[in-house]
């Protein structure tokens, strides 16, 4: 189901999977916001090194709640997260995280390449390797027509894009992406696919949310189910179908959701 | 990983919005502070005469440029808080590899860097415009960082506590500006009748204009070390709940 080894990219040799920490790791996740609404509860979940791992369910399942949780946008009710064995309270975990949200948020008085310099220097990077970088994440997600454009100004399309490029600049080794093709169209979304493909082909560790069930199959090595903020079933594509003796995934989710 | 870098990157962030929107966040300030020395002083100076031994279009420019700085520190701050939870874009920063007394911090110098330059820009024209001076320039120095550490850090508070754009304008007009207007700006406090001599000591602006009254002027209606003190308690207070705001997440995260 995973690699026996680590490829070579992120961590630069080549270490058994066995020996290294898990790239994510929740233990007894528990949110519940302040108006009571218990979004997740005693959630644990554990994705390795090098992964694509899809996390699937309908709205109000948790899997934002838990992506937030792991990116500090939420206050934890109970629980722990760790990132390659940090825990997320470590400057160091977050700087190995990137993360494309499922709404639009890119802040309206940068321009794309202010957007991308920006981030970096956040991340930490300096001045030089920032712009170098947002220069590289420009070209690779064709913004350069729009490099010097300010974020509202841009189509919704170029804004996706350009939300992914951001999740990128600082080369993190965990890409959470939040829907990120969502409301996109056809030939964006295969440009996106194939670009996360290499993404994790050169090691990255991704963890995708999404609806469309076809895109959770097509790219993801393994996928969680997850509903009522509680997490229902984990296999890969074909582990789960064999499982819900279903021909395809959406058979799958329906089972899965009935039953859970 | 420290953050430093990140912090830098952020107070870049938020000088480089301050100079990108500079005829709304610096020169309107100036503007409308100009045309008040203009009218009161100017205009009707010559109608009014000296308080204590300074003449009356001088006396107003300490209050004046104190005026619009702070307006200007708790405006800038609570609008660009406020704009990036609306936007959501703060997620950006609250991800980021920084601790929160940097993102505090990084806030912060946003709005004491706008204010400076209304400072500095409405100096400079008040200086030729009515031969004030600069009489006790550390002191002047101390209280301008004090003050525009205290309403930037309460323009940061509010715009992460505001719900609408109407809370940040509730707060700019119904508090600060009536406050900044009985802070002594037009007049000395020994010229007001029993209360209101009294209860003009419990606005935190009329100690600001009274320092930097002092350090323009080299006259106030109290003591500096008085101004200084008040001020740096009250920045310190809102500084620190800035800061447990980040550290909490209260109101930024859900």
């Amino acid at each position: 189901m995973y690699r026996d080894y680590k490829r070579c990219g992120a961590r630069g040799n080549d270490v058994p999977a066995a020996l290294l920490p898990p790239a994510l790791e929740l233990r007894g996740l528990t949110k519940r916001y302040d108006d009571g609404t218990l979004a997740v509860e005693d959630f644990d979940l554990e994705v390795h090194d090098g992964a694509f791992f899809g996390l699937l369910g309908p709205n109000g399942a948790g899997k934002t709640t838990a992506i937030s949780a792991i990116c500090n946008l939420i206050r934890v009710t109970a629980g722990e997260v760790r990132v390659f064995g940090e825990p997320i309270t470590s400057l160091k975990a977050r700087s190995w995280i990137g993360l494309a949200e499922q709404d639009i948020n890119l802040d309206r008085f940068l321009s794309v390449r202010e957007t991308l310099t920006y981030h970096g220097g956040y991340f930490g990077m300096g001045r030089e390797q920032a712009q170098e970088r947002a220069e590289e994440m420009i070209d690779a997600f064709d913004l350069r027509a729009k490099r010097d454009v300010r974020a509202p100004k841009l189509s919704g399309g170029q804004r996706r894009r350009l939300l992914l490029a951001r999740a990128l600049m600082h080369r993190p080794r965990l890409l959470i992406l939040d829907e990120p093709t969502a409301g996109v169209d056809f030939e964006l979304r295969q440009e996106l696919w194939r670009y996360i493909r290499r993404l994790h082909a050169e090691g990255t560790t991704i963890l995708l949310t999404t609806h469309y069930l076809e895109e959770a199959e097509e790219l993801c090595e393994e996928i969680a189910l997850i509903r009522g903020g509680k997490l229902i079933a984990r296999d890969t594509a074909d582990g789960l179908r064999e499982r819900y003796d279903a021909t395809d995934l959406a058979g799958v989710y329906v089972k899965a959701m009935q039953a859970g | 990983m420290t953050g430093y870098t990140g912090l830098l990157w952020l107070a870049r962030r938020e000088t480089l919005r301050v100079s990108k929107l500079w005829t709304q966040t610096v020169l309107a300030p100036i503007v409308s502070s100009l045309l008040f020395i203009l009218v009161f002083g100017l205009s009707l100076g010559d109608r009014i005469r000296n308080v204590g031994s300074v003449e009356y279009d001088q006396f107003i420019v300490p209050g004046l440029i104190a005026m619009a700085m702070v307006q200007a520190a708790f405006a800038n701050n609570a609008s660009t808080i406020f704009q990036a939870r609306f936007d959501r874009y703060v997620n950006d920063i609250l991800s980021a590899p920084m601790h929160p007394w940097q993102m505090t911090l990084g806030f912060v110098v946003g709005g004491v860097y706008r204010a400076s330059l209304i400072g500095v820009g409405l100096l400079a024209l008040a200086i030729p415009l009515t031969g004030v001076g600069i009489e006790r320039p550390l002191a002047l120095i101390a209280i301008v960082a004090l003050g525009l550490v205290l309403f930037a850090a309460f323009g940061t508070v509010v715009g992460i506590y505001a719900e609408s754009w109407d809370a940040t304008t509730f707060v700019a007009n119904i508090v600060i500006l009536p406050l900044a207007f009985v802070g002594g700006t037009f007049y000395s406090i020994e010229l007001l009748p029993s209360p209101w001599e009294e209860l003009s000591h419990f606005n935190p602006i009329f100690y600001l204009v009274q320092a930097m009254r002092f350090g323009l002027l080299g006259e106030s209606d109290v003591s500096i070390w008085l101004s200084l003190a008040v001020t740096a308690v009250l920045a310190v207070a809102a500084y620190l709940w800035a800061q447990w705001l980040f550290t909490s997440g209260r109101k930024l995260k859900a």
